[in-house]
């Protein structure tokens, strides 16, 4: 893949290694002149924060980390994807919109909330997904391990297994619809 | 096996309208420098002195998401979106974590600003409306919303009498003004018609904040008793059902 035009290109996925190592594949197809960098989760560092917050704090809900991933995204927005952009170079997003919202509607969170939650999103110019099994919850570094980790088993509604069977699920058809629509 | 949403919200309205006396949300809303906090410590030493049980709630005090929030204010690190995302992921943890935990119980919880003053800093600041609201779906309606009406000149002769307004409360992140005291003057006008008009919208109990401590108060206590016989709002199901799928109420 060689992006001509200054391109935006998402990789989203359930496992946090997968996602990155899909990222580095992408990134190095695009001319080394044209291209800028990957942009990853927790970029803000609202994620590293939180985690070092205390028991006492209470555990956030899906709900509450997907308005931190947003915000998250917001920062990565504006501070490394829209200016690489705006520059010329093309650009690698990982993870970008549809993890969190695999993620959300795996929890049972409303399609028009997260619809609604990711309006100022640009749309990618070109879609990446990645199957892979999800690591233990809190290891390998990626966003839905990171969010299993901290929501409570019984805010989940599901095993942990179950809800990375779904968002799998979501992304695999998710893929298809990018396919069907070219 | 999880329950359905359908049952989880029978559940929810059941719990509401059998209590003998039922959790009661209020909501003190207003711009700085209008008086809500007096008026809200009064009501609360009321309510006790009344017999109730009282929890208070404040605007951006959630223990694992306000650290975050202030530590961003500090280095005026936030846009509009960031602003607004992250004082709306604080606002659901206390709904989640204080305010439905303390409405089951049947407490009366006293809100020191509710979602009202997310739309309206977030819409001065340039926001959609209509996108800050569905941030905080499922909503959760107070059964009261004392709206604390002040012109922008009292608001700001109350609040430069004491102090110098902070970046983000002067608005300086959207006036583009350097000068705080007159980017607040700004602000607070915009601020203040995006309340107005929620007001409107939402139905705000409207009380005159330019009157007398003492007679805001008799006022409010006044509007509470009328506004406590209400019947629970069934719009509220959905909130509850959701915090009650999560874990909430030891389901």
């Amino acid at each position: 893949m060689t992006a001509r035009k200054p391109a935006l290109i998402t990789v989203d996925g359930v496992a946090g290694a997968a996602i990155v190592a899909a990222a580095r594949i992408a990134l190095t197809s695009i001319d080394r002149a044209k291209r800028s960098g990957i942009s990853h989760w927790d970029a803000s560092g609202v994620f590293e924060e939180l985690a070092v917050a205390g028991a006492a704090a209470g555990a956030p809900s899906v709900r509450t980390l997907l308005l931190l991933y947003a915000a998250d995204l917001a920062f990565r927005l504006r501070w490394e994807i829209r200016p690489a952009l705006a520059e010329g170079r093309s650009v690698v997003a990982a993870p970008y919109v549809e993890t969190a919202v695999a993620f959300g509607r795996a929890a049972g969170i409303g399609r028009e909330w997260l619809a609604n939650l990711f309006q100022f999103a640009p749309r990618p110019t070109e879609r990446l997904f990645v199957d892979g099994a999800v690591a233990r919850a809190g290891r390998g570094g990626g966003f839905v391990e990171f969010g299993l980790a901290q929501v409570s088993g019984d805010a989940l509604g599901a095993t942990r297994a179950q809800l990375a069977s779904r968002m799998s699920a979501h992304l695999r058809a998710a893929a298809r619809r990018r396919e069907l629509s070219g | 096996m999880p329950q359905s949403r359908a049952s989880l919200r029978r559940q929810a309205r059941e719990h509401f309208t059998r209590a003998s006396r039922r959790g009661l949300l209020v909501a003190f809303e207003g711009p700085d420098g209008s008086g809500k906090t007096t008026q809200r410590k009064l009501f609360k030493t009321w309510l006790k002195a009344e017999g109730y049980d009282v929890v208070t709630t404040k605007w951006n005090s959630s223990d694992l998401i306000k650290p975050i929030i202030k530590s961003r204010q500090a280095v005026r690190a936030l846009s509009p979106e960031e602003f607004s995302l992250l004082h709306g992921a604080d606002f659901r943890h206390r709904v989640e974590q204080v305010i439905l935990p303390a409405l089951w119980a049947g407490k009366v919880v006293v809100a020191d600003r509710f979602l009202f003053t997310g739309l309206a800093r977030d819409v001065a600041r340039g926001l959609d409306l209509d996108w800050v609201l569905k941030l905080y779906q499922p909503l959760l309606w107070p059964d009261l919303v004392f709206y604390f009406a002040v012109s922008p000149r009292t608001s700001g002769k109350r609040i430069l009498a004491t102090r110098t307004p902070q970046f983000y409360e002067a608005g300086q992140d959207v006036t583009d003004v350097d000068d705080p005291v007159e980017s607040y003057q700004r602000f607070i006008t915009r601020l203040i018609r995006e309340y107005e008009s929620l007001a409107l919208i939402f139905n705000f109990v409207t009380v005159d904040a330019e009157r007398s401590i003492g007679e805001q108060h008799h006022e409010i206590r006044r509007l509470f008793r009328e506004g406590e016989k209400r019947p629970w709002s069934d719009w509220n199901a959905d909130a509850v059902a959701e915090w009650l799928a999560i874990g909430g109420g030891g389901a």
